[in-house]
């Protein structure tokens, strides 16, 4: 076979996948496109053989679900949680993750898979010790312990993710910062953080998106005052047929902001997967 | 400005000893070039006298103070690493600076400093720029910098010139030489590059697996090197080295192939001991009565010739700077004076004097 | 560690207090609650040793839901395996349009699990949901996606296979980006056809990212709990009841939280030993490599 006819042939293959994954990537996506068209439409429109698909759309209801329901107060619920969530756990995670990435290897080898161990608890197994202390303590439906616990599942991935990037920045900076007069956390804050700042930014999206998602724990450790997007829309959605577009509404607006930070995070997709981040 | 005293310094990693005792003195504004092959422990000891790898034994004195156990920030020194090691996050004038801002030494005085040390390197327009927009030649000028600003009582640098190109080695290499003319304080240099070490010691101390072979000025290496190793380490084309006994008038030499060589004078092992014959290329004469070999292949360099020659089966070089009109296949005679020709034992492998 | 670098280890202090506070603590007090009878909402504990551990393991809700947890974890894996290597190699031959793909193929991984949940509710529900609506319409009588028992368990495979193939993709995707062009080319121009520079070329060079994503998949699955809750609740009856949706209704529904902590040390043993077989699996497979 020639080389321009195997080419040839290598064209038609790759359109033949294009036009597959095209197929796929429509179907694949339709309970998403079914979920806007539903968002955005009357119930008149919503319950009908055959689906519509050509109606009049209305922003009715992803108005009413975020300012009539209370949806914007879940916002700012899961917003303190997660950024709280974030604020604990990414500083101890990089000091952790860049001590790290500086002793010695046999040392480490122990704790990164002490680490990768802890990763594989049972949530539940957690769940339920908080639980039941968040009782005792009369916690539940607090801020802290929700953000505790979510700490308690962040913090291993991220100490993963931050030491990938720690390993990155080479040992000789430390070195040279030690003989110009720096004491190891001196070495840290000047010369190693600053270097550190993108890794530390997708670790912290990372740990923002995983607590915002977190359903379990947001689920039996908050209450009417903490309840959390995921809890809220679960509770909302999963009953009433008869709000299914109003559901709808507050499901496509909490995925919008999650778009977001994804399309920001591409590059490091890959990368923060493979530490455990996203499903935790 | 200090002297720097190593005694019996040992370290081992795990259990395995990389450095058996290595003694060493220094003595105040010496230029002492460490050499050695890859892994025989230079950088090592460097990362000894600096602090950053812990002493396992020994001492380590810097002027009269003990610093074995210190950190590295307390003992004076600077360090220029063969990767420059500069923080990617500062401009060429913070970088310089920062040791002394670690210091808690007040700005006004920081600039001059800085300054004063841009001029000698001649970075003075740099300053403002970030290392990534320097070339190779700049970055190892800062890298210097940042180590002479501070004035500290030794200099470090562990092969800063391996990341150049050859011709830019070859300047800097003058330039480092100027710059310790210029400023007088001790250096420690490590390098695996001989002629390196040739051209910019007053002292070399030559290393292997971990033992100090010989330390001594580049002159006394070359001219009466302790050991095998040393001989054949120093010196480029590296020394002959032929296996053999002397003959019975202490005159000659005779190899155990059975290559006769006479010095015309006697030497100084006595008759028939078994010695090691060690003859750097550039000592080799032509003579018509002397030894008989055969040429294997000529290399003009336009300088010198490069002449490798077949003695009875062994390999010899030679190297001379007339143009000799050497074909490859033919045979001519070889001379040797008795003081150029160096003599090792072959147990110990140390020279016989 | 070198002296000069000894104070690192205070650097380990904030993270590691945190994790023996929140994490080791829990873990512990989880075990100690998992030998009391223990009812909540009546604050009366009593001591009964293994009996909570011997009640869970004769009895055939444990069991069930173990099975439920072991064929929803095959069925899913599998799906995902397959689908997810696919659209990688999709992904590997178009190159340039890759991204785009890539992007819209990952929604459904990065999307809220309960927001997933909920979008394939709506696909599913009966009657009104999008395939019953477009089955009705051509007169098929659609069979009962979530309240037939069959039928839940795949929905619920389908689900976690919606959520989770993006991941493998991922993963495999960027694995084969790391594979040598030039290898693959060869082989084309030698005149292999595509199914064996597959098999001799491609899948021997992912091994080990097949095996880190079918390892991680699987123990995953022992977490696996937002989906189901939303989608089915562990319904109907306990067709789709995980080992997680049952520790969840005895521990958050009944109440009986020291019969909950011991089913959960059990899941975490259970998961243990998942994570130490498949580990001598992989030693096996390298030091077989070696050799
Ligand atoms: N951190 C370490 N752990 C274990 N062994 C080490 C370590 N650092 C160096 N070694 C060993 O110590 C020996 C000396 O290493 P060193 O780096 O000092 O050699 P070198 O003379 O600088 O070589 P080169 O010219 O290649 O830089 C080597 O055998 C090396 O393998
Ligand atoms: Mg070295």
């Amino acid at each position: 076979m020639s080389v321009a006819s195997i080419q040839r042939k290598r064209r038609r293959e790759t359109y033949l996948v294009f036009i597959a994954l095209c197929a796929f990537t429509f179907v694949n996506l339709m309970p998403l496109i079914w979920a806007v068209l539903t968002s955005l439409k009357d119930p008149k429109d919503a319950f009908t053989i055959p689906p519509t698909i050509i109606f009049e759309p209305t922003l009715k209801y992803h108005w009413e679900v975020w300012f009539e329901n209370d949806f914007v107060r879940y916002l700012k619920n899961s917003l303190i949680i997660s950024a709280g969530t974030v604020c604990i756990s990414i500083p101890a995670g990089s000091l952790a993750a860049y001590a790290l990435s500086r002793i010695p290897r046999r040392n480490a080898g122990p704790i990164l898979s002490a680490l990768f161990t802890i990763r594989m608890f049972p949530h539940m197994l957690l769940a339920i010790p908080f639980f039941v202390m968040g009782t005792f303590l009369d916690l539940i439906d607090s801020y802290l312990l929700l953000i505790l616990a979510l700490v308690a599942i962040n913090q291993p991935f991220t100490i993963w993710l931050m030491h990938g990037f720690f390993l990155e920045i080479p040992r000789d900076l430390d070195e040279a910062a030690a003989i110009d007069g720096c004491s190891s956390w001196q070495a840290f804050r000047i010369v190693i953080l600053p270097l550190a700042r993108p890794g530390m930014t997708v670790a912290a999206l990372f740990s923002l998106l995983l607590s915002y998602n977190e359903f379990l724990f947001a689920l039996v450790l908050t209450g009417t005052n903490t309840k959390t997007l995921p809890v809220a829309i679960a509770s909302f959605g999963g009953e009433d047929i008869t709000a299914w577009s109003l559901s709808a509404a507050g499901a496509i607006g909490i995925m919008l902001p999650i778009v977001l930070v994804m399309l920001a995070l591409q590059r490091h997709l890959v990368r923060g997967l493979t530490a455990g981040a996203v499903k935790g | 400005m200090a002297s720097l005293t190593i005694q019996h310094a040992t370290k081992s990693f795990g259990g395995l000893e990389v450095l058996h005792g290595v003694d060493i003195q220094i003595a105040d504004g010496e230029f002492v070039v460490l050499v050695g092959p890859s892994g025989c422990g230079k950088s090592t000891l460097l990362r000894l006298i600096a602090g950053l790898e812990d002493i396992t034994q020994g001492e380590i004195l810097i002027g009269d103070r003990e610093v074995s156990h210190l950190h590295p920030k307390d003992r004076d020194i600077a360090m220029v690493f063969q990767s420059y090691a500069l923080y990617p996050h500062m401009t060429v004038e913070e970088n310089m600076g920062f040791s002394l801002r670690m210091r808690d030494v007040n700005l006004s005085e920081r600039k001059d400093k800085v300054r004063a040390s841009a001029e000698i390197l001649g970075l003075t327009n740099l300053l403002g720029r970030y290392p990534r927009q320097l070339s190779g030649g700049q970055r190892q000028r800062v890298a210097m910098g940042r180590a002479i600003v501070r004035d500290p009582k030794v200099f470090l640098f562990d092969e800063p010139l391996s990341n150049l190109d050859a011709k830019l080695r070859v300047q800097m290499r003058s330039e480092i030489r100027e710059l310790h003319k210029k400023l007088g304080t001790t250096i420690v240099y490590v390098t695996h590059d001989q002629i390196e070490a040739m051209t910019m010691a007053d002292t070399i101390v030559v290393m292997r697996d971990g033992y100090v072979e010989q330390i001594g000025s580049p002159l006394d290496l070359y001219d009466r090197p302790a050991n095998i190793f040393v001989g054949s380490f120093i010196g480029s084309p590296a020394m002959n080295m032929l296996e053999g006994r002397i003959g019975g008038d202490r005159q000659s030499f005779v190899s155990n192939r059975g290559t006769q060589i006479a010095f015309g004078a006697p030497v100084s092992p006595e008759a028939d001991r078994k010695v090691i014959l060690g003859i750097r290329p550039e000592d080799i004469g032509v003579s018509e009565t002397g030894t008989p070999a055969m040429v294997r292949q000529v290399e003009p360099t336009g300088a010198d010739l490069h002449v490798n020659l077949d003695l009875d089966g062994d390999g010899f070089t030679a190297l001379f700077h007339e143009r000799l009109p050497l074909e490859e296949g033919q045979n001519m005679g070889l001379k040797v004076l008795a003081d150029q020709a160096h003599f090792f034992d072959p147990d110990s492998g140390k020279r016989i004097e | 560690m070198v002296r000069w670098q000894r104070g690192l280890w205070l650097f380990f202090l904030p993270s590691f207090g945190l994790l023996a506070v929140v994490l080791l603590w829990p873990l512990g007090y989880a075990i100690y609650l998992s030998f009391f009878d223990y009812y909540l909402g009546s604050d009366v504990r009593s001591f009964v040793g293994l009996g909570n551990y011997a009640d869970l393991l004769t009895e055939g809700r444990l069991w069930n839901s173990m099975w439920t947890t072991i064929l929803i974890a095959f069925g899913s894996v599998a799906l995902e395996f397959i689908v997810g290597f696919a659209l990688a190699l999709a992904l590997y031959r178009l190159h340039q349009s890759a991204k785009v793909f890539s992007v819209l193929l990952f929604l459904p991984h990065i999307v809220t699990p309960v927001v997933a949940a909920l979008f394939l509710k709506w696909m599913l529900a009966s009657n009104w949901g999008f395939i019953d609506a477009t089955l009705l319409t051509f007169d098929i009588v659609p069979p009962d996606w979530l309240g037939d028992p069959i039928w839940a368990k795949i929905s619920v495979i389908l689900a976690d296979a919606w959520v989770f193939t993006p991941l493998v993709m991922m993963v495999l995707y960027a694995a084969l980006q790391g594979l040598d062009t030039s290898v693959v080319e060869a082989a084309q121009i030698d005149g292999a056809n595509n199914w064996r520079v597959l098999r001799h070329i491609i899948v021997p060079a992912l091994i080990p990212a097949i095996i880190f994503t079918i390892s991680v998949r699987l123990m995953d699955v022992f977490r696996f709990f937002d989906i189901i809750y939303v989608l089915t609740g562990g319904g109907p009856g306990t067709a789709t009841e995980t080992i997680t949706i049952y520790t969840y209704q005895l521990g958050f529904r009944m109440l009986e939280v020291g019969k909950a902590s011991a089913l959960g040390v059990i899941t975490l043993i259970v998961v243990a030993s998942l994570l130490l077989t498949i580990n001598r699996v992989l030693n096996s497979i390298y030091r077989g490599g070696d050799q």
